[in-house]
């Protein structure tokens, strides 16, 4: 029998720095290990821990992935440890992904915080291999600081493409900085989209995931309409563990995205 | 077809099977019984329990600290020695029922558990007596063997009826035909009997708290009410009710290393303690107690039968001879669904 809770080896082919907290370790699998958007991994060090992961590659190479770490406590600061060559283990994937058959056919404002770009840039790649499919991508992130800003280099690329838009803020003012200053909620004042048409995806900290919410449903989007990227201990990504639940569902088998509507029924979910 | 065996002949069967089975049967342990491995060696009949025993099935198909993978791979593992269960009762098998779901019945499976179920030979037992704390009338389940069980035993005059319940409980008869005797037809009667007489006993035991609507209703009605402050108030957070409830599998995915190799453990984890769902940065979903109370009622009554169509509560009663605080589930339960005062619904924070 198939054994679940047995990684697949990977090899780390790159380590690329994306700021002074995150890095992208670059995956060489064994197997190929075919994902939707938002499905995540478990990204395993022998001996030392695992923790979940989202990639930010483009499911379009399933062999080679990529997943982007903030060092964040114990397992996530041993990874950063690591350099091209070292081997580690990968399960997955695990949970749904994100809601595409929703997205078909709409505006899509894309909302990021700090290293939620990264789950997001896999969302980003998918919409772009498809022209047509959403209506516009329109990507709204922030970051603490001008160094905390993570695919620096990307933006004016994707910036470039037709019906894409791309605006950043950090949250206080810094030196050198010319860009807007303020939450990223402040991004979403006017934005101008079809709001009673328009889908929204969102990740970061859950505490700008509530004020994301908040407002995109104060400026007059549908609850139904704006997904979030639930923030929840998640272990065995198999809806065993019983760690990761938010009321009823798992979000390790029913998301980790849930619209605002479904996140609103189920009591104190968003802190 | 139900046949009869005697209490010696049970015993031949047990000990027999220990040749090439572990064999777990009731053990005499003071004034208790408890389950164990039975060793080969030795005499004596069985001691029947006539309820369900102190540790919860998962205790031998789920233990609390399990290796779940090797890294890396080791190829040729051997397979697990088959086993013999004796003991078993309605509400255990109820619980394996739950389980299955969880570990076994969807796209992801457990293969310690897959595996542990299928080389386990299930002799089960009619109740035939009740614990102060059994209350598998309130869920609207019987205290004798349904299904999920190899063998059935239910005590009769010189001995047990056995009735079977698979094809391997079949064979386990056949290969060992001479241990068995015909079972007369008064005495399937009796069993009858008996078994709604003490279905009965269990009923009035629990007709001081009374229930009428499913717990589904009463415990969602309750998503937003302080009443878990007051249901709460004498809980010590020591966990036991979780550690004892045979369908309780939340558990702690630990890694370790073993010399040149690692080891991935999966050990039993409590939803009542704070740390059980604590995040990178410290943030933790259910900070308070009355979250992680109200979330242990939550995921038993209302979750698990949404997600599996089943209530992840036997009525065993475990939860409530293991509590520090002398909470008592049935009470809760009670209290859930008579309590409803609109005033005491609390500030929605969401
Ligand atoms: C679906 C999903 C996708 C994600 N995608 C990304 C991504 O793309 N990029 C990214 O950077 N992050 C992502 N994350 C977050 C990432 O998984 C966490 O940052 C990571 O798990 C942190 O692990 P750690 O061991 O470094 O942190 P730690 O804080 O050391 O440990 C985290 C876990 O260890 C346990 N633990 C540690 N200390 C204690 C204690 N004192 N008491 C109790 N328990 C403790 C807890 O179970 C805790 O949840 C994602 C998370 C999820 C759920
Ligand atoms: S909740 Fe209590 S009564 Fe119900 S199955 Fe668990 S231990 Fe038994
Ligand atoms: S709860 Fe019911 S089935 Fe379980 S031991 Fe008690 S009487 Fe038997
Ligand atoms: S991660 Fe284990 S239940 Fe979801």
């Amino acid at each position: 029998m198939r054994n679940d809770f047995l990684p697949m080896p990977a090899l780390v082919e790159d380590v690329i720095v994306e700021t002074p907290t995150i890095r992208t370790f670059v995956l060489q699998l064994a197997e190929p290990m075919p994902f939707r958007a938002g499905q995540f991994v478990q990204l395993f060090l022998p001996g030392v821990g695992e923790a979940p992961f989202t990639p930010s590659s483009s499911p379009s190479e399933p062999g080679r992935i990529e997943v982007t770490v903030l060092a964040a406590g114990r397992v996530t600061a041993a990874l950063h440890e690591l350099a091209a060559g070292a081997e580690v283990g990968v399960r997955g994937p695990f949970g749904r992904g994100y809601p595409l058959h929703e997205l078909e056919g709409h505006e899509v404002v894309v909302v990021g915080g700090g290293v939620g770009l990264a789950p997001l840039r896999s969302l980003l790649y998918t919409l772009f291999e498809r022209p047509g499919f959403a209506r516009r991508v329109s990507i709204k992130y922030g970051a603490r600081a001008p160094q905390e800003l993570c695919f620096r280099s990307q933006y004016a690329d994707w910036a470039a493409r037709p019906d894409v838009d791309v605006t950043t803020t950090i949250d206080r003012p810094s030196a050198g900085w010319n860009g807007r200053v303020g939450l990223v909620t402040t991004l979403l004042d006017g934005v101008d989209v079809d709001v009673r048409d328009a889908c929204a995806v969102s990740c970061g900290p859950e505490i700008m995931l509530k004020f994301v919410a908040r407002k995109l449903v104060d400026v007059g989007f549908r609850a139904e309409h704006v997904f979030l990227s639930m923030n929840r201990n998640m272990s065995c990504g198999m809806g065993i563990c019983g760690r990761c639940n938010v009321g009823s569902r798992y979000l390790c088998k029913d998301g980790p995205d849930l619209s605002y509507a479904e996140v609103q029924a189920v009591p104190y979910a968003l802190g | 077809m139900v046949r009869g065996i005697t209490p010696a002949a049970l015993a031949e069967l047990a000990r027999t099977l220990t040749a090439t089975h572990d064999v777990f049967a009731p053990r005499r342990c003071g004034d208790r019984l408890v389950l164990d491995r039975l060793a080969s060696a030795g005499a004596g009949e069985l001691p029947w329990n006539a309820y369900r025993l102190p540790e919860p099935l998962k205790a031998i198909w789920f233990q609390p600290g399990r290796i779940l993978a090797r890294w890396p791979r080791r190829d040729g593992e051997t397979a697990p020695r088959p086993r013999v269960l004796f003991g078993a009762k309605a509400c255990d098998l109820k619980a394996v029922a739950c389980l299955d779901r969880v570990l076994r019945d969807h796209e992801f499976k457990d293969p310690g558990w897959c595996a542990a179920r299928e080389s386990t030979l299930v002799v089960a037992g009619d109740c035939t007596d009740c614990a102060e704390s059994c209350f598998c009338s309130m869920l609207g389940d019987l205290p004798y063997p349904t299904g999920l069980f190899d063998l059935c035993l239910s005590p009769a005059e010189g001995g047990y009826l056995v009735e079977t319940g698979s094809e391997r409980g079949e064979r386990l008869v056949a290969d060992h035909a001479g241990l068995f005797s015909d079972a007369a037809p008064e005495s399937v009667e009796r069993r009858a009997d008996a078994r709604a007489e003490l279905a009965a006993r269990v009923r009035r035991q629990n007709e001081r708290f009374p229930v009428r609507d499913p717990f589904e209703k009463s415990v969602s009605k309750h998503d937003r009410t302080r009443i878990w402050a007051e249901l709460a108030a004498t809980c010590v957070e020591c966990n036991a009710c979780n550690m004892v409830c045979p369908t309780c599998h939340c558990f702690l995915l630990h890694d370790v290393r073993a010399g040149d190799a690692a080891l991935r453990l999966g050990l039993w984890d409590s939803c009542f303690s704070a740390g059980h769902a604590r995040m990178a940065g410290g943030l933790t979903p259910r900070l308070q107690l009355t979250e992680r109370f109200r979330n242990h009622y939550q995921h038993k009554f209302v979750a698990f039968p949404r997600n599996w169509g089943i209530t992840a509560c036997s009525g065993c009663g475990r939860c409530i001879e293991a509590c520090m605080g002398r909470i008592d589930k049935r009470e809760c339960l009670h209290k859930l669904e008579t309590r409803w005062i609109p005033s005491e619904v609390a500030q929605e924070i969401d």
